[in-house]
């Protein structure tokens, strides 16, 4: 008795029937407004002006309002920097397995920092503890962890926001303010020393060789993935003028042999 | 410069058109009294000595007018109906539920550019919708509505719903070869070859009630089902019944054997080329087809105009003459029924709603009720006094539950493949069929004392 000829049929034509009779799924929409949140307030929504650039200037103040929290910013903007999103984690590309994995209910890693190299965050702590978590002394703070990692790792700033109770927008507006703070690490430190015996011997003519070699100056971001810097303090017993290369003390420079450096620098890895 | 014409430069130009209105409107008047006071008597003389061609001409013309709000009635109950299976609403939007909806589609069609592309038979392209339409109305006049209410009772009545049957496919071979695109001709010639398939089952099916009814008349056929619902055919040819019902299914060109059209596909087989009232024409055909097969299975299998059960109230109205009391005597009546009415209900109106309805709320109400209740109230004099009232109620009544049937099926069936399409016909329903007759004709040959005439 498995096959009854008609007995399909019936069974359909017995379920449309049903249905005839059920709750339709319709909604009259204008007649019938949807359920809506009392402080339901739509969908958030970055906008753009008619050439397609981002009229959002980061000034975070959206978020530092947002009273929940809601609004999140993160990843990458058009310069390879840090972009502007926010709205629900679904939305974004990086964002969506985090959203998976939240329903879930699995352990949900930050993508969002993640992706940045994991650091040691102890030297944090010990910056912070000297500037007594004071939000004031941020650009200090901020200062120290470019000294400490030589640029500042976004974790690091996530570690900040942590202990010291300042909100991540905050510390982020202030740290993308100064330009002589970065969020890349450089591919290469080039440190010029400047105490008087360097002086003496031409640092400044080596500098701004070197300067005008990368295209930057001291003070100022990077060029090409390289960093030029002054050097903290002389190391001892180094001959002047002084100048490192990712730390390593180079033998004695002229002004042109700094300006060869930097151009191979510039065009690539050093050989 | 006249004064005629000082005249027309000064008039507004609604005034114009009253000035070429009016002398129009009298002349006309003037010439239809005189066309009938000289030509009106030999013109009716002339009528009263051709009764059979005049009940013609007025059969024809009254079906010809019925189907096309038929075809609406009908669209609306597939989309309301199909919609409601689907656990959708449907059209909800023109006309109350939505019931209009169907009229201002016809009339869409109808605003549509009337195209013929390019490289077609344009002759055979416009005739084509057409003969396909003018073959369903004419199918339409053999069948009996009610006692006394039919186009024509031929004696080959079966004979000639089938002929006319079979003219559709001609207007789909006709529709495919005009349209000069080769998927419009496969269309064609995959309708023609499915309807044709099918009419030979559905054909055979029916002999065996010709013999139980001795008579291809449609409205022998429903006398000889006359009683109560126990003498209907239906119970003495189930199975052609059954055949019939799959055959009509497949003759109509609705689910699940709805090759011929399909709408979901792309190419609209024969109908590709078509558009506008051309195509509507296709359309409203295939509705009124829908309408004819169910009224044929309702005549030929479920009594017709009978009722399934022996009334037991066959009144008659006989003692009372309407043209007895006089026009004033009416005007009196109905002037008075609508005021006391509408008073009663509204103030019924009032009492059961409260505050909710304002006076004018309530008297619109009132008279609204008092439409329903005394259309109900002639209606169920109509029914019990004139048979034909209680004939049409009852055939309609079993028509259109056929035609929710076949709405109910295309809800639910998927279309089948070509293939298993004409296997099933000449497989399945051609033997089954033939099974039908020789069975049907010995058993009449056996039960008849002295043998068969």
């Amino acid at each position: 008795m498995s096959f009854v000829p008609g007995l399909g049929i019936a069974k359909g034509m017995a379920l449309t029937m049903r249905r005839f009779f059920e709750p339709k799924a319709t909604i009259q929409y204008p007649e019938t407004a949807p359920d809506i949140a009392v402080r339901f307030r739509g969908r958030l929504q970055l906008l753009y002006d008619e050439l397609g650039n981002l009229k959002c200037e980061t000034c975070f103040q959206c978020a530092a309002a947002c009273p929940v929290e809601c609004i999140d910013m993160g990843g990458f903007d058009t310069k390879g920097r840090f972009h502007v999103h926010w709205g629900a984690a679904e939305q974004y590309a990086e964002r969506r397995e985090e959203s998976a994995l939240r329903r879930a209910g699995r352990p949900v890693p930050d993508p969002a920092y993640s992706r940045f190299d994991p650091i040691d965050t102890s030297a944090v702590d010990g910056i912070l503890e000297r500037y007594d978590f004071d939000q004031k002394e941020m650009l200090a703070i901020l200062e120290s962890i470019q000294r400490t990692y030589g640029y500042i790792p976004v974790a690091a700033v996530k570690r900040v926001s942590q202990v010291s109770g300042a909100p991540y927008a905050l510390i982020y507006g202030r740290a993308t303010y100064y330009s002589h703070l970065r969020f890349e690490k450089p591919r290469h430190t080039v440190a010029v020393c400047r105490c008087t015996a360097c002086l003496m011997a031409g640092a400044s003519r080596i500098a701004r060789s070197m300067g005008g070699a990368l295209g930057t100056e001291i003070g100022r971001p990077p060029a090409g993935g390289v960093a030029l810097e002054q050097l903290p303090a002389h190391i001892p017993g180094a001959a002047s003028p002084l100048v490192t290369l990712d730390g390593t003390p180079q033998p004695r420079l002229t002004a042109a042999a700094a300006a060869a450096l930097g151009r191979t620098l510039a065009g690539g890895p050093v050989a | 410069m006249s004064f005629a014409t000082r005249t027309w430069g000064g008039m507004s130009s609604r005034a114009r058109l009253l000035a070429i209105f009016i002398p129009v409107a009298i002349a006309a008047a003037v010439v239809t009294v005189g066309a009938l006071v000289l030509l009106g008597p030999p013109f009716l003389d002339f009528l009263g000595a051709n009764m059979p061609l005049v009940r013609f001409v007025v059969a024809a013309v009254a079906i010809l007018l019925l189907t096309v709000p038929t075809a609406f009635v009908l669209i609306y109950l597939e989309l309301k109906v199909i919609a409601r299976m689907n656990l959708r609403v449907g059209p909800n939007r023109i006309g109350p539920w939505g019931a209009a909806m169907s009229v201002i589609h016809g009339l869409k069609v109808l605003s549509k550019e009337d195209f013929a592309p390019t490289g077609t038979d344009v002759t055979v392209f416009t005739l084509a919708p057409v003969v396909t339409y003018m073959a369903s109305v004419m199918s339409l006049l053999v069948i009996p509505f009610a006692p006394g209410l039919f186009g024509q009772d031929f004696n080959i009545g079966l004979l000639f719903f089938f002929s006319m049957g079979g003219l559709t496919v001609v207007g789909l071979l006709m529709a495919g070869w005009s349209s000069f695109n080769k998927y419009s001709l496969l269309g064609g010639l995959r309708s023609a070859a499915q309807i044709i398939s099918y009419e030979i089952p559905l054909t055979l099916s029916v002999v065996g009630v010709i013999i139980l009814a001795g008579s291809m008349s449609m409205n022998r056929i429903v006398l000889a089902q006359s009683g109560s619902a126990l003498d209907w055919f239906v119970f003495k040819q189930p199975l052609a019944a059954l055949i019939f019902f799959i055959a009509a299914t497949a003759e109509a060109n609705r689910t699940p054997f709805d090759m011929t059209e399909a709408d979901s596909e792309i190419v609209a087989g024969f109908a590709t080329e078509y558009s506008g009232m051309r195509f509507g024409f296709f359309f409203f055909a295939e509705y009124v087809n829908v309408f004819i097969v169910s009224a044929l299975i309702a005549t030929i299998f479920f009594g017709g105009w009978t009722a399934p059960f022996n009334w037991p109230w066959a009144y008659n109205l006989n003692w009372f003459h309407p043209l007895s009391i006089g026009i004033l005597g009416w005007v009196l009546i109905v002037a008075n029924v609508v005021l006391i009415g509408t008073v009663l209900f509204a103030i019924a109106a009032r009492l059961l709603g409260g505050r909710e309805w304002g006076l004018w709320d309530a008297i619109g109400l009132g008279f609204l009720f008092l439409l329903v209740v005394v259309a109900g109230l002639v209606g169920t004099a109509g029914f019990i006094a004139f048979d034909w009232v209680a004939g049409l109620v009852w055939f309609m009544a079993k028509t259109y539950f056929f035609v929710i049937t076949f709405v109910w099926m295309r809800a639910t069936l998927p279309r089948v493949r070509v293939d298993q399409l004409m296997g099933f016909a000449w497989k399945w329903l051609l033997p089954a069929s033939l099974l039908n007759l020789f069975v049907t004709a010995a058993a009449v040959i056996v039960t008849t004392p002295g043998g068969a005439r």
